[in-house]
């Protein structure tokens, strides 16, 4: 049974570093000095509380849509791409990280959706409502977005399409098993009579299928709103979205018994994630240490996470997007309907070289597989100052102190003593320990040297 | 064109059976401790010393390829039931005309698009399986591939795939001890269920091999740092997990490397498509030396899932579909011809497969949604080709849904592939399967031998024939003469017919096949400890 008490004690630096690490995509460790010694609740409070600045829609996409062509279509895209990824690497929001969750459920992809006005339309959505899985519900079935990918706009009374009523329950809210074969038919009929009306969904009841109907063991006349009511009933629902919520912010593979108790949350907040997250974010459960690096860095958590911690936020949006394409998480462009599968499956023999390869390049200021030099949007080179980012540690002139640290901040598992010398070593580079001197000129490429073989553990890809 | 074996670095770790293999041909160990997946006429062919077969278990081993057609294939308009009335009147809009239909015989016709399927099936290299899903279908995409993948029941939640396992069999210490060369090679950035042994994956992924090299060798020049140790905590779990795949990413890549420099340019043209230039890749590792036994090959999105403008609505043979099906059997036909250039045709097969098959009633999108059985093509030089396993769809009775009902189960095929081309015994695809599919598995290799068989049978079968056979059929073998020697003649079914003895001075038997019906039958020859199959056809 998870223990979702609260957490005793105030937090130590380690347990900031997780707290940040778990809700947002800038754990670097002036943000976590700022939680030590905070309650856990005076600490999530203050993550999810903290005033965000607007996020307004790039003034294109508010306007109608007037797609002539695929280079016109290719252009907003990466318009998109670049409007998202300039919000994500500077905003550290806990709500990016969870818009990113719910993105990940209600899937929907650039070319498949090919109007970008309509996927910024439903981020915007995603964001707002972030805090509301049952609100989400009842927009995402009239979102344009996804009534195009899932081709709800094409399903009228008499000639229902099954496509969206059957990922709403699979991937949306119950998951395999919590319903019929019958029950997919039967939700179709009640989703049909959408139509997009410029940048948005209109539901046309002339178009709708008003018949009666059998829905999990329900039968009326049901439209599209007793659809997601009926669902949000089920209690496999509420078990479905805890244990997304699990697996993003607690471990991969939660038990039974730690999925029932966050769904009975979800259920007793009426899928409000606000309070749920706050009770889960203080429990003494989140707070066990061996779930410390339980998760592995989605490519978006590393990409954002080091160029937070190096102080680079200002890189180029469209390398940061190539980056997290190679390492095959495409901005707005998830695989299938299922989004991306996380976790193992950003791991192969592929992936792995790639994210090791793409940390040392930036460290030098290098992109990736070329060596052109880094640069930020307006074509300046950027050179992450391995220096300032040592000297924000105390102790930085002790050889040793600095190891751990770094470590420390940038390692959600402990190092072994084994470790720790190998990196001292590899930082000093045939140097003795007293020689250390943060201030010389020698220390530039010996900090690269240890953070760059930081980087290439394999702890350096947990979190 | 053979191939001498390369004397490759010495320094990677080998794969444990070689190991045993080499060990036992020099005499070195007593058949009781050899793996007991080892036949014992491989034993016996060590023993003998058989200079052949060593190349035959490092470079001639056989190939699979697989294809996942993602996204669920709409068989029915894939292999067109054009015969059937009801297939145009549950499809008046998608429905592919007769007359535009590529031949198959009197009843079925190809999609228009697929030339080069055609054309492999006319050849004798192709064979159709038809309706082909499992009991209680998943219409889910995400289950469906899943049960797929792991080959498991409909209600099984399988955690390792039917590739990986096979594969498991093979080098029982992966990850610990990598074999020579990669076991199975996915071209992509995804390492695929199917792929996946207790262990972690038993193959590794990458898109293209001089990149997959550059990112493996391209590391700065700083140390090492020493992996902690081992510890059965969630993150001790994901360290290990990555520790292994860096490692046979670190193997591999100088072998990948090799066998694509090797291979130099392909001698026939591929297709500039997504498969046609994975298949491209397969081709030239394949050519090049590399001893994976199963590459497997994908469209990155559920592109077959086709909602919507299945077709074009003016013309029922254009359109998205059509597309990935032009895709599929250009880059397949590129392919066949590729290996038969380098030599390597007897060799290679490959399988396509899809979650499932499609609603037989067109939804009111031009498009159709997700539905159960459908068609699989199986090809090879030494693929029973030219074949129809099955009945054509029944557009009448339907499962309660309305959707196609099952013909053959997935793992049927998946049987054939492990006993007949891979030449596993029926003890061990029934555990690699779960369950014995033996029963049902089609014919649809000309050889139901394995490499090690293949040797094995050249030493053992002299001449077999008639074949296609009528009345009887005669057999001539290398049997021991100091042994039993006797033929048992089977269906593919299993199910024994006749069985005869031959005479050991002459190795000549003969059986008698008056009475028989048509069709594949396979032939068993036991000597001593040794059995050996064959297949032949009786044609009436």
């Amino acid at each position: 049974m998870a223990d979702l008490r609260e957490r005793s004690g105030l937090l130590t630096l380690e347990e900031s570093f997780h707290l940040l690490r778990r809700t947002t995509l800038h754990p670097t460790y002036a943000r976590a000095k700022a939680l030590v010694g905070l309650t856990p609740a005076a600490a999530v409070t203050a993550l999810l509380d903290a005033p965000e600045p607007p996020n307004p829609s790039p003034d294109w996409a508010t306007k109608t849509p007037n797609i002539p062509d695929f280079n016109e279509a290719y252009r907003l895209f990466v318009e998109l791409q670049n409007w998202w990824l300039g919000r994500v690497l500077t905003s550290a929001s806990p709500r990016e990280r969870l818009i990113m969750l719910w993105h990940n459920t209600f899937t929907s992809d650039y070319l498949n959706v090919y109007v970008s006005h309509w996927i910024v339309g439903q981020h915007q959505m995603l964001r707002t409502h972030a805090y509301d899985y049952s609100e989400m519900s009842r927009r995402i079935v009239g979102d344009a977005a996804m009534l195009r990918y899932l081709n709800g706009d094409q399903s009228i009374k008499g000639r229902a399409n099954e496509n969206f009523a059957r990922e709403w329950f699979e991937l949306f809210s119950l998951g395999v098993g919590n319903y019929t074969e019958p029950d997919v038919l039967e939700a179709a009929r009640a989703f049909t009579g959408w139509r997009i009306s410029g940048l948005t969904g209109t539901y046309n009841r002339q178009l709708a299928d008003l018949g009666q109907k059998t829905i999990l063991g329900q039968t009326g006349p049901w439209e599209w709103q007793d659809v997601i009511r009926i669902t949000l009933e089920q209690p496999a629902c509420a078990r479905f979205i805890a244990r997304k919520l699990l697996r993003s912010y607690v471990e991969h593979d939660p038990s039974i018994e730690s999925i029932e108790a966050v769904a009975a949350l979800l259920r007793a907040n009426q899928y409000k994630i606000r309070p749920v997250l706050q009770t889960l974010l203080t429990s003494e459960y989140f707070f066990d240490p061996t779930l410390r690096g339980a998760l592995i860095k989605s490519p978006l958590e590393l990409v954002v996470g080091l160029a937070s911690a190096l102080n680079v936020t200002s890189i180029q949006r469209q390398y940061v997007a190539q980056v997290m394409t190679r390492l095959t998480q495409e901005p707005f462009y998830p695989p299938t309907v299922e989004g991306w599968k996380g976790h193992h499956a950003w791991i192969t023999s592929s992936t792995y070289p790639q994210r090791q390869r793409f940390g040392e390049s930036f460290i030098d200021g290098r992109q990736v597989g070329s060596s052109s030099k880094l640069v930020d949007d307006a074509g300046k080179n950027l050179v992450p100052d391995v220096i300032a980012f040592l000297k924000q540690f105390p102790d930085a002139n002790d050889a040793d102190k600095i190891v751990t640290n770094v470590a420390g901040a940038l390692l959600a598992v402990p190092i072994t003593t084994e470790q720790h010398a190998a990196l001292l070593e590899i930082m000093l580079a045939g140097a003795q320990r007293y020689e250390w001197d943060i201030n010389s000129q020698a220390a530039v490429q010996r900090a690269r040297f240890l953070i760059q073989a930081i980087v290439r553990m394999p702890e350096f890809q947990l979190m | 064109m053979k191939k001498t074996p390369s004397t490759s670095d010495t320094s990677t770790p080998r794969i444990p059976r070689r190991s045993f293999l080499r060990a036992a041909a020099g005499g070195g160990l007593a058949v009781a401790t050899l793996p007991t997946l080892v036949d014992s006429f491989a034993v016996q062919a060590l023993a003998g010393g058989d200079p052949r077969l060593h190349q035959l278990l490092e470079e001639q081993d056989r190939v699979l390829v697989l294809v996942q057609m993602a996204g669920g294939n709409d068989g029915l308009n894939t292999v067109i039931p054009h015969s059937d009335p009801l297939y145009y009147e549950r499809r008046p809009t998608i429905a592919i005309a007769k007359n535009k239909t590529l031949r198959i015989n009197d009843t079925l016709g190809w999609h228009p698009a697929m030339t080069g399927f055609r054309s492999l099936y006319d050849e004798g290299q192709l064979a159709i399986v038809q309706g082909v899903t499992y009991p209680n279908p998943d219409r889910s995409h995400f289950r469906g591939t899943d049960i797929w993948l792991t080959a498991t029941d409909a209600d099984v939640f399988g955690s390792t795939g039917w590739v990986g396992r096979y594969l498991h069999t093979l080098a029982p210490s992966y990850p610990a001890e990598l074999p020579e060369h990669p076991l199975a090679v996915q071209i992509g950035n995804a390492t695929s269920l199917a792929l996946l042994g207790t262990g972690g994956p038993m193959g590794i992924s990458f898109r293209d091999p001089d990149e997959f090299y550059r990112l493996v060798n391209g590391g700065g020049g700083t140390g090492q740092v020493p992996g902690s140790p081992e510890s059965d905590t969630p993150a001790g779990r994901e360290i290990s997990f990555m520790r292994n795949i860096a490692r046979s990413a670190d193997v591999y890549a100088n072998v990948v490397k090799q066998a694509n420099d090797k291979s130099g340019t392909t001698s026939v043209p591929f297709p500039t498509t997504d498969i046609g230039a994975k298949l491209k890749v397969v081709s030239q590792l394949i050519s090049g030396g590399l001893r994976s036994r199963i590459y497997l090959i994908s469209w990155a999105n559920n592109n077959f899932d086709t909602h919507a403008s299945q077709t074009s609505t003016d013309d029922a043979t254009l359109g998205v579909h059509a597309n990935l099906l032009r895709e599929l059997s250009d880059a397949v036909t590129s392919f066949m011809q590729e290996m038969k250039a380098r030599g390597h045709a007897d060799r290679v097969a490959g399988m396509t497969f899809s979650e499932f098959g499609r609603r037989v009633y067109e939804n009111g999108s031009v498009g159709t949604d997700h539905g159960t059985a459908a068609p699989l093509f199986v090809f090879g030089k030494q693929v029973l080709g030219g074949s129809v396993h099955g009945a054509n769809p029944d557009l009448v009775n339907l499962d309660p849904i309305g959707d196609l009902l099952m013909q053959h189960d997935y793992r049927d095929v998946y049987a054939s592939v492990l006993l007949q081309w891979f030449g596993v015994t029926t003890t061990a695809a029934q555990q690699l399967l779960v369950r014995d599919f033996s029963k049902g598995a089609p014919a649809l290799f000309k050889k139901a031998t394995t490499s090690v068989d293949d040797a094995a049978a050249e030493r053992t079968f002299v001449r077999v024939g008639p074949n296609p056979a009528t009345d009887f059929l005669v057999v001539q073998a290398n049997v021991d003469a100091n042994a039993d020697a006797w033929l048992t003649l089977s269906d593919v079914r299993g199910t024994q017919h006749r069985t005869a003895s031959v005479e050991t001075w002459t190795g000549v038997g003969r059986l008698d096949l008056s009475g028989l019906a048509s069709g594949t039958y396979i032939v068993t020859l036991h000597s001593g400890r040794s059995v050996t199959h064959t297949t032949i056809q009786i044609a009436r």
